[in-house]
């Protein structure tokens, strides 16, 4: 879900793109299917986090059945605060163990 | 790329899988990627890799939509039944009762029919019922199997009885059953350990082999393998132990020891199976078998008795028989009443959908698809199948309690279970097929169901005519079963209040068996009876006892004859009964005129006699009978001392008591079946154990039996009237209930569909006391007629009960005005809550709504 919602952070985009977006930025190893996807999104829908935008960024290519896609404000705050709270998971265990010294 | 069609038919085949609402929202974009992602993939591989992919998410996704989906739909469909907790109660009542039924009846069925009895091909075994095929030695009857080749492979004979059983301390009461030595073979039944009978070993001379059951191998034994060689007495007479039988296996009739037969030319006690051979048909050996019997018994026909007229049969009807036609029937029966239950609940369900038009339309309105609709109607009527399936089952657990109570399995292994995989079946089976029956209507409705709302269509009138014929078959049902179980009802009651002769309150009752022990010489059994009852009367809170060789209820055969009263012979014949002193006493009989037997009288074997009021009254007053002698014979006479009140000898008929019954002084007792009588303080069931061991404390080698309160022994008589007065009972009271569902259906049907008219008549000026009042004289035609028919019905059907049923009165006016009243009631009343709403209408609301 937070992949999700990452790959909405920079536009709205349609259910194929969200899933390319999330295969190419974490290099391929997390591939969603479409179930996956569309059942994470009807509940990201239900909760408010996403939601569906009328307007096609390019009509005459696109086709009608495809949906689009943006996030909303209140999916924005709960994407910070989720950010956030993985910070402070990543400070603390920075604190407690080091960095890996290959890094 | 040649697959691409294909693979994008089977895609959007598999997205059907998905739910409604899900696949509403998302097949398009899905097939959409799909399309995307297929144009990338070149190749076979990456093909396969493609699908493989696809194929685990949609595993993952198609259930985890779903369990939402349906989550949702049910916890909807609670709220909806939460609303309405009368309607929905009624409803899982009368399915739970319905398909409970249905399994119950079928467990029997399924015991009894379709389960196979646990022999070898046992649809090769046959019965010859009491054939008796020639029996004076074991070589004789050998030689008759053998000879029937032609159409058997085999044949053997089964004698059963119960005979004391165990060594000299502690013997116990058993059923025992004597066989030609090929018996287990012919089954195919093997024995756990040990070894079968062996070719000659019933040939006369040999010390008996026997087998013993499973169970009381445990019992005896502790389940010990030394029981291989070891001896056991039936009645005195040692027998040596070969085998123990598989667990389970008691044919004939819960026999627990097998041994081997004991022929002799006036022996009929017989019962033979056999098996056909391989290749000859039903038709055949029966042909093959009436020849040899017409051969063997040439005056069958004259002798008259059709008992005796062989047949062959095959074993598994022949053991199922008695109880076969009845499960048949009832199954149909119970069949029936699930389908009226079905219907009527369609009718309910169908109500209610149109009930809710407004908030189908408005959820089309919103989107719903209408498969999303549907779906929801599915899971409804799913979920309502579902609770009233496990609510059913616990009703098919008490039917079978109950059928195995009135009419136990033959077989012990023909328990009749419900937790066996083809019943669990059939209930599942029955559940889903009385969902789609009440589930139908209601889908068909809702799929006309129009985002616009819904035109006041009423139905075709001729559904609407089947569906008032269905309530006045209802009502017609209802009458005759309320006014069958009002009869059956006071039947009972009647013959609880017959006085049979003797009185059932604080009566204990314990039989003994002499045979086999050292007690059974002639000269020794009196001695032992009399010290047994002297322990006995010395209890504290005894307040009388005696001794009997025959006890009312549980005779089953009887000595006597012609007597005559001072060499006049008697109209009837009569039956002896040997008793012993103070027996009318302690039963609470009836002395009328004289006394009965002392001790002095039992001892000394006087001629004494006590006579029946019904014998007495044959030769004039009964009073003047005393004095007087009966007579047997030219040289027996015996003095009448006591005229009594006659006792129910037998447990089925009821005019025993009049019959002719001569008690005499059981000078030599033991010979039958000997019941010890005591009557106690306080409750009869605290005293079985003491006076049990009273009795055993006497001599430990005589096996005491069948110790029992004479109310235990009464109830026992009367289950099977009582069990059919409770059956018809919950017929009336399950007909009664579906004749509510069926009525309140059927109007709040009618009202929905007409609300509008409602409307209108209400803006025009009508109260809703009125509209109410008239809908229910609509209502009220059609369970009018119903029990015009039903008062027929029951005039038929209470002729019917009088002849099957001993004290059951044809139907009386009362029973019937009575019957009348509650239906009509009841009908009133599901009309009046069927048309409820009409009372709530808000005029505005609807004008608006049109």
């Amino acid at each position: 879900m937070f992949h999700i919602l990452l790959s909405l952070g920079e536009g709205e985009r349609h259910g194929y793109a969200i899933k390319r977006e999330i295969s190419r930025r974490t290099d391929g190893k997390l591939k969603l299917g479409s179930g996956k996807l569309y059942g994470s999104i009807k509940r990201m829908l239900e909760l408010g986090l996403i939601e569906e935008s009328d307007d096609r960024p390019d009509p005459h290519l696109d086709d009608e059945r495809r949906r689009y896609y943006r996030i909303t404000s209140y999916g924005r705050k709960v994407a910070q605060a989720e950010a956030e709270r993985m910070r402070k998971l990543a400070h603390l265990a920075t604190t407690t163990f080091g960095l890996p010294k290959h890094a | 790329m040649p697959n691409a069609p294909f693979s994008l038919k089977l895609y959007r085949l598999l997205l059907k899988f998905y739910p409604a609402g899900f696949r509403y929202d998302y097949a398009g974009p899905m097939e959409r990627e799909f399309r995307d992602e297929l144009a990338e993939s070149t190749g076979a591989l990456v093909l396969a890799r493609l699908w493989i992919r696809l194929l685990a998410d949609l595993a993952v996704s198609i259930p985890l939509q779903f369990l939402r989906e349906v989550s949702q739909d049910a916890r909807h469909t609670l709220r909806l039944w939460a609303n309405r907790p009368w309607q929905m109660g009624f409803a899982i009542l009368a399915l739970a009762i319905g398909t409970g039924a249905n399994t119950g009846v079928f467990s029997v069925v399924n015991a009894l029919l379709l389960r196979s009895l646990p022999f070898r091909e046992p649809e090769r075994l046959a019965s010859l019922g009491t054939f008796l095929p020639p029996h004076g030695s074991a070589t004789e009857f050998h030689e008759w199997r053998q000879q029937q080749s032609a159409y058997l492979s085999d044949a053997a004979l089964i004698e059963q009885f119960d005979v004391n059983l165990g060594g000299v301390q502690n013997a116990i009461r058993a059923h025992i059953s004597n066989t030609s030595w090929n018996f287990f073979a012919i089954l195919g039944v093997q024995p756990v350990i040990g070894r079968n009978f062996q070719d000659g070993e019933d040939a006369h001379g040999n010390i008996a082999a026997a087998i013993v059951s499973y169970g009381l191998w445990q019992q005896l034994f502790a389940g010990d393998q030394r029981v291989l060689g070891s001896t056991i007495r039936v009645n005195g007479a040692p027998v040596i132990i070969v085998g123990v039988a598989p667990a389970g296996f008691g044919y004939p009739g819960n026999t627990v020891l097998w041994k081997a037969a004991d022929y002799s030319p006036g022996n009929n006690g017989w019962e033979t199976i056999a098996r056909l051979k391989p290749g000859v048909t039903w038709p055949q050996a029966r042909a093959a078998f009436e020849v040899e019997a017409d051969r063997l018994w040439p005056q069958r026909d004259r002798i008259g008795n059709s008992e005796r007229y062989p047949r062959m049969a095959s074993l598994q009807n022949e053991l199922a028989g008695p109880v076969k036609n009845a499960s048949l029937m009832l199954m149909v029966g119970v069949a029936l009443i699930l389908l009226i239950a079905c219907s009527n609940v369609a009718n309910l369900l169908l109500a209610r959908t149109a009930d809710r038009t407004t908030e189908l339309s408005i959820r089309c309105a919103l989107g719903a698809s209408r498969a999303r609709i549907a779906q929801q109607l599915l899971t409804e009527c799913l979920l309502l199948s579902f609770v009233s399936a496990i609510a059913g089952l616990f009703v098919a657990l008490w039917t079978t309690s109950v059928a195995a109570k009135v009419q136990p399995a033959p077989l012990s292994t023909q328990s009749y279970s419900i937790l066996g995989g083809p019943v669990l079946a059939f209930a599942v089976a029955v559940a889903i097929a009385s969902s789609v029956l009440f589930g139908v209507l209601p889908s068909l409705y809702a799929s006309r169901v129009h985002p616009f709302g819904t035109r006041g269509s009423s139905g075709t009138r001729s559904l609407r005519l089947v569906r008032e014929a269905l309530v006045a078959a209802q009502v017609m049902l209802t009458i005759v079963l309320l006014t069958a179980s009002v009869s059956m009802g006071r039947a009972f009651l009647n013959l609880m209040k017959t006085d049979r002769g003797f009185g059932t309150k604080g009566l204990v009752t314990v039989s003994v068996s002499l045979d086999g022990t050292t007690h059974a010489l002639d000269g020794r059994r009196l001695p032992y009876f009399e010290e047994s009852l002297d322990r006995i009367r010395r209890l504290r809170g005894v307040q009388d006892a005696s001794e009997t060789e025959f006890l009312p209820l549980g005779a089953n055969g009887f000595v006597g004859g012609p007597f005559g009263f001072d060499g006049r012979p008697a109209k009837l014949n009569s039956t002896m009964i040997p008793v012993m002193s103070d027996y009318f006493q302690t039963m609470g009989g009836h002395i009328l005129y004289g006394r009965e037997f002392n001790d002095a009288e039992v001892h000394s074997d006087a001629n004494v006699a006590v006579v029946n009021e019904r014998f007495a009254t044959e030769f004039g007053s009964a009073a003047n009978a005393i004095g007087h002698e009966v007579t047997i014979g030219r040289h027996t006479r015996m003095r009448i001392i006591g005229v009594v009140k006659g006792m129910d000898y037998m447990a089925e008929t009821m005019d025993t008591a009049h019959s002719n019954q001569i008690f005499v002084p059981a000078h030599s007792p033991g010979g039958f079946v000997s019941t010890f009588v005591a009557r106690v303080d306080g409750r009869a069931e605290d005293w079985l154990p003491a006076i049990r061991d009273t009795i055993s404390s006497v001599d430990k080698q005589v096996p005491v039996f069948a110790a029992k309160t004479m109310e235990q022994r009464m109830n026992e008589v009367v289950a099977r009237p009582k069990f059919y007065r409770t059956a018809v009972l919950c017929f009336a009271a399950f007909a009664m209930l579906l004749a509510v569902i069926g009525i309140y259906g059927v109007v709040s049907y009618a009202v929905a569909l007409r609300t509008r008219e409602m409307g209108v008549r209400l803006a025009l000026g009508a109260t809703p006391i009125r509209l109410r009042g008239s809908l229910l004289r609509q209502g009220l035609l059609s369970v009018a007629i119903g029990a015009i028919f039903g008062i027929a019905a029951a005039m038929v059907t209470g002729r019917f009960l009088e002849s099957l049923i001993d004290g059951a009165k044809s139907t009386e006016p009362t029973t019937l005005i009575l019957a009348i009243l509650s239906i009509g009631l009841i009908a009133s009343a599901s009309i009046w809550a069927g048309t409820r709403r009409i009372a709530r209408l808000d005029v505005l609301d609807i004008l608006r709504i049109e």
